[in-house]
């Protein structure tokens, strides 16, 4: 879940104008009629923190997200994919399950 | 449970031909076991080749069966039993060898593949070639001297074992070349396509990925296509992907993803069970891991953590340092208000607003809107606007709270001068604010300052030259002091007046209005006969109807205290028997509307002029009216509480309409208006309407119903909590005493006085703990214990005790609280002084002491 901030693509110490300037700059390239469901989100985004009573309403007042799910897609962010023969043959290998001798992950077959 | 075993016919030569007929049509149902015994029994007679096939063909029937199920094992003795009855080519050959394959059965396998053709390789068995050709390029078997060596199978074989050599000498050419070989039949296709997919993969994820897709659902190649593809992702879409992957196959990710060792671990924790993880547990994962995050990230996690998992706090000050004061308590208030406790919330917030209080002017501003925020969630409109007042404290400059606080007071009928004040406040502070003067405006309106009211609608004017309704409002005024005049009899100044309203611009109903006024004034003062021609001439321009123009002459008539009769003569009589038309009715109403709109003080004159000719509404409104126009007409009658008329309405529209709408304005009517007087009975109906209504998303009924029915109970609101108060009852038709009620501050209760500062669900922990007490011990009993504990040697108290309820159960919640092992800051003298101090201010009807 995007914060405003994230949504606007501003700081959180931007000034009034610098958030107006990025809403509209948002808003020229996401216009109402192309993607309505984006335009509301970046027109709600632009609302909640337009001026320094709505931003401090949002700093006091938003319920805190704790978003593990944020940090897990920090945290495995990755650089480019090691590939060679060890990791490919690996990979075939690892395809097929010892047990049943068949592709997949499927659990052991109740014989 | 033990089976009964099939009964095995006997050997008869009379029963075989029956024996036979049940067998095929045991067969024909699909029904094998039962045909496997009786075909059994039959080849025991005579080994006869149709009775064979037909074992045959039943063994691979349940052979087949089984598989599907699963069960590999007792498929592939059933096609075993299948072979020894058939004769070769044996048919699902195919299949057995893969059931063989996976019931690791190497001995049979191999003889298996020793049997294979070349034909049944290349051509009638793609899919066991296909999953051999992984087995064999995999090494999982070892086995290719077994296949023949003229199969085409057996080319291909060689070209991938090529390509996974010139890749293992990274001879990119010679793989190339190598895939190139293999033709789009083979049995190594999808390895060609997975092949080159990782070959991109570096280059061109996008690439990869299209290639990925090609590779069908039912191919050898699928899951490892899979894995690939995982490899392609990141973040939460990649740990989600492997959380489906064996441990084996997470770790060939892992290699080609080159993780480090924590990001290993965590990988290993939240594949293993992403979705069972606890708030505890996240919390403390990401303290553990902390070093693969950004510190802000770590940190803001854990403190978003804390309102759902607050048993972290401490943990927290240790890695991050202590929680500043205010966010500790802004961190509660927030989770209270996610779970919508918001008795809990605002003791948080007051809390919070303590500490904001200690660091002086800074805090001002935050404490401000808290209290503004906390004013959203008051129970009643009183409280919240109290919270706005108190905001106006710490923010004075806050527009749109003197905006709620007036709007609040505007409607509140006995709170006159507060609003008066406030008003001038936000005029003062506010001087150009277009809502603001428009309030001013109304008000002065409704007080009959008129000089007030034109001059602030003048002031709206300058900022808004085209708003309408301070133009109505000056057009209005002019009307009212013409009329003012003519009473009085200054008619030299009358025309001046009239000349003012004529400027400005509004519809032409306006204009005929001003028009209408002249010919009164002529009349009145000049010439009768002329007066009376522009009276008609302007009655026909405005071309309402004879009614509304009788109705408007009645009113004009009122409003300058002159009689009625020798003006109606000015207009055609009324028909007898007159039905008004659905356009008179939308005009008449419109009339009344701008009539009460003008001055309140016009609501008497309406009804008196209403009086004069309700038969006729009331016979029109029976006749066809839209529900649109009976509605409107509903509305407008409510404005200036004419409830017989409504009755009539509801009447009509409610039995052909019935929606909540008509329901409430039954039940309004009925009441006349005062929720206070509503039956029991419109009561119930009433909440049924606002159900429907809710459930019809018809909110501005839903708003309607809900006021009304508050109202409601508030009027029948008991006086306090007190059991004994059940027992004398209220009377309920006694407003003034409700009043007195609600004026006198002292009646809050006891329980709410001693207890009513703690967090709704403290308070709720220890009303449950003192229902328990009260359920496990006899009243005698509960009074010794509270005796023992808080009252040692006072007998009068003990006393009183078993007299008052509410004090003894006042004592059992300061029990329950102390064995909870919560601090109330109540005290068994506080109790005392408490109920003391009521018992003073208001003695009971009952001599309870």
């Amino acid at each position: 879940m995007k914060t405003p901030y994230e949504i606007l693509e501003v700081s959180e110490q931007a000034t009034d104008s610098e958030i107006k300037q990025a809403y509209l700059q948002k808003v020229k390239l996401n216009p109402p009629d192309r993607d309505h469901e984006k335009f509301q989100q970046i027109h709600g985004a632009y609302e909640t923190i337009k001026n320094v009573i709505s931003r401090e309403n949002f700093a006091l007042f938003n319920y805190p997200k704790a978003d593990f799910d944020a940090l897990l897609e920090q945290v495995f962010i990755t650089g480019p994919v090691l590939m060679n023969a060890n990791i490919f043959q690996a990979l075939l290998r690892a395809s097929i399950d010892d047990n049943t001798f068949m592709p997949g992950n499927s659990k052991k077959t109740t014989v | 449970m033990k089976k009964k075993p099939l009964s095995t016919p006997k050997a008869s030569a009379l029963d075989v031909s029956a024996l036979e007929s049940q067998a095929l049509s045991k067969l024909n149902a699909g029904q094998y076991k039962e045909a496997i015994e009786l075909y059994k029994a039959l080849l025991k007679n005579a080994n006869k080749a149709d009775w064979r096939q037909a074992l045959a063909r039943c063994y691979l029937q349940r052979a087949l069966g089984f598989a599907t199920k699963g069960m590999i094992k007792e498929a592939v003795v059933l096609w075993e039993n299948y072979a020894q009855y058939a004769e070769p080519p044996y048919q699902a050959f195919d299949h057995y060898v893969s059931w063989l394959l996976q019931t690791n059965n190497m001995v049979k396998v191999k003889t298996c593949l020793g049997q294979l053709s070349a034909q049944q390789l290349d051509e009638q068995y793609p899919d066991l070639a296909g999953l051999l050709g992984l087995l064999i390029i995999t090494g999982k078997i070892t086995c290719p001297e077994l296949l023949p060596a003229d199969s085409v199978f057996m080319k291909h074989l060689i070209f991938a074992q090529d390509a996974l050599n010139a890749d293992k000498n990274n001879k990119l050419e010679d793989l190339e070349q190598a895939l190139q070989k293999l033709p789009f039949r083979s049995a190594f296709r999808d390895f060609r396509t997975l092949m080159k997919a990782a070959l991109l993969i570096t280059e061109s994820v996008e690439q990869a990925q299209m290639l990925l897709a090609k590779i069908p659902a039912d191919s050898p190649y699928q899951q490892a296509g899979k894995l690939l593809l995982a490899m392609t992702h990141q973040g939460t879409t990649l740990v989600n992907e492997l959380a489906q992957f064996t441990p084996s196959q997470i770790k060939v990710v892992e290699t080609a993803k080159n993780f480090n060792k924590k990001q290993i671990e965590l990988l290993d924790i939240v594949t293993k069970q992403k979705d069972r993880l606890s708030d505890k547990t996240k919390f403390n994962l990401v303290l553990q891991y902390k070093v693969l995050l950004d510190t802000d990230l770590a940190q803001h996690y854990c403190w978003a953590a804390l309102s759902t998992y607050p048993a972290g706090k401490r943990d927290y000050t240790k890695h991050f340092g202590a929680l500043n004061d205010f966010d500790d308590w802004r961190l509660k208030a927030l989770a209270c208000e996610h779970d919508r406790d918001f008795h809990s919330s605002e003791y948080y917030w007051n809390q919070g607003i303590a500490v904001l209080k200690k660091q002086g002017s800074e805090g001002a501003f935050k404490i401000a809107l808290i209290m503004r925020h906390v004013a959203k969630h008051q129970e009643t409109p009183e409280e919240g606007i109290n919270w706005l007042i108190d905001s106006l404290d710490h923010d004075p400059d806050d527009r749109d709270s003197y905006v709620q606080i007036l709007r609040y007071y505007e409607r509140q009928t006995q709170e006159i001068d507060t609003y008066k004040e406030w008003l001038d406040k936000s005029i003062n502070k506010f001087p150009n604010d277009v809502e603001l003067l428009a309030l001013a405006i109304k008000a002065a309106v409704r007080n009959k300052a008129f000089k007030k009211a034109t001059n602030f609608a003048q002031d709206l004017l300058k900022i808004d030259p085209v708003n309408t309704f301070a133009k109505q409002v000056l057009f209005t005024s002019h009307l009212a002091h013409a009329r003012k005049l003519i009473k009085s009899k200054k008619f030299h100044l009358v025309e001046k007046e009239i000349q003012q309203a004529e400027k400005i611009t509004l519809s032409k109903r306006y204009q005929m209005q001003a028009q209408l006024m002249r010919g009164f004034l002529v009349l009145l003062s000049e010439d009768k006969n002329r007066g009376e021609q522009l009276i008609k001439e302007a009655l026909q321009k405005y071309n309402d109807g004879v009614f509304n123009a009788h109705f408007y002459v009645m009113m004009e008539a009122l409003l300058i205290n002159f009689p009625m009769a020798p003006l109606l003569k000015i207009v055609p009589p009324l028909a007898k028997n007159l039905v008004l038309s659905q356009q008179e009715i939308i005009q008449l109403t419109q009339q009344i509307q701008q009539y009460a709109d003008a001055d309140t003080a016009n609501k008497a004159l309406l009804h008196k002029a209403l009086e004069k000719v309700k038969s006729v509404i009331k016979q029109s409104i029976k006749s066809t009216l839209g529900e649109e126009t009976l509605l409107t007409l509903c509305q407008c009658l409510d404005a200036i509480g004419h409830f017989e008329l409504i009755r009539v309405c509801v009447k009509i529209a409610q039995p052909i309409w019935n929606k909540p709408i008509w329901m409430y304005y039954r039940a309004y009517s009925e009441a006349n208006g005062k929720p206070g007087k509503c039956s029991s009975i419109n009561n119930f109906r009433l909440q049924a309407s606002l159900k429907e209504a809710q459930d019809q998303n018809d909110m501005r009924t839903v708003s309607l119903i809900g006021n009304f029915l508050d109202q409601y109970h508030q009027s029948r609101r008991p006086f306090g909590l007190n059991i004994f108060d059940s027992l004398f009852g209220n009377d309920d038709d006694d407003d003034d005493e409700y009043e007195d009620y609600d004026d006198d501050d002292d009646d809050e209760e006891p329980i709410e006085i001693l207890f009513g500062h703690l967090p709704e669900s403290l308070f709720d922990k220890i009303v449950v703990k003192t229902t328990d007490l009260i359920k496990k011990s006899p009243p005698d009993r509960l009074i010794k214990i509270i005796a023992a504990d808080y009252l040692p040697n006072d007998k009068t108290l003990i006393l009183r005790l078993s007299n008052d309820f509410d004090l003894l159960f006042a004592f059992l919640m300061l029990k329950a609280a102390d064995d909870l092992g919560i601090n109330t800051n109540v005290t068994a003298a506080k109790i005392i002084k408490v109920f003391s101090d009521k018992a003073t201010s208001k003695p009971k009807s009952f001599p309870f002491f």
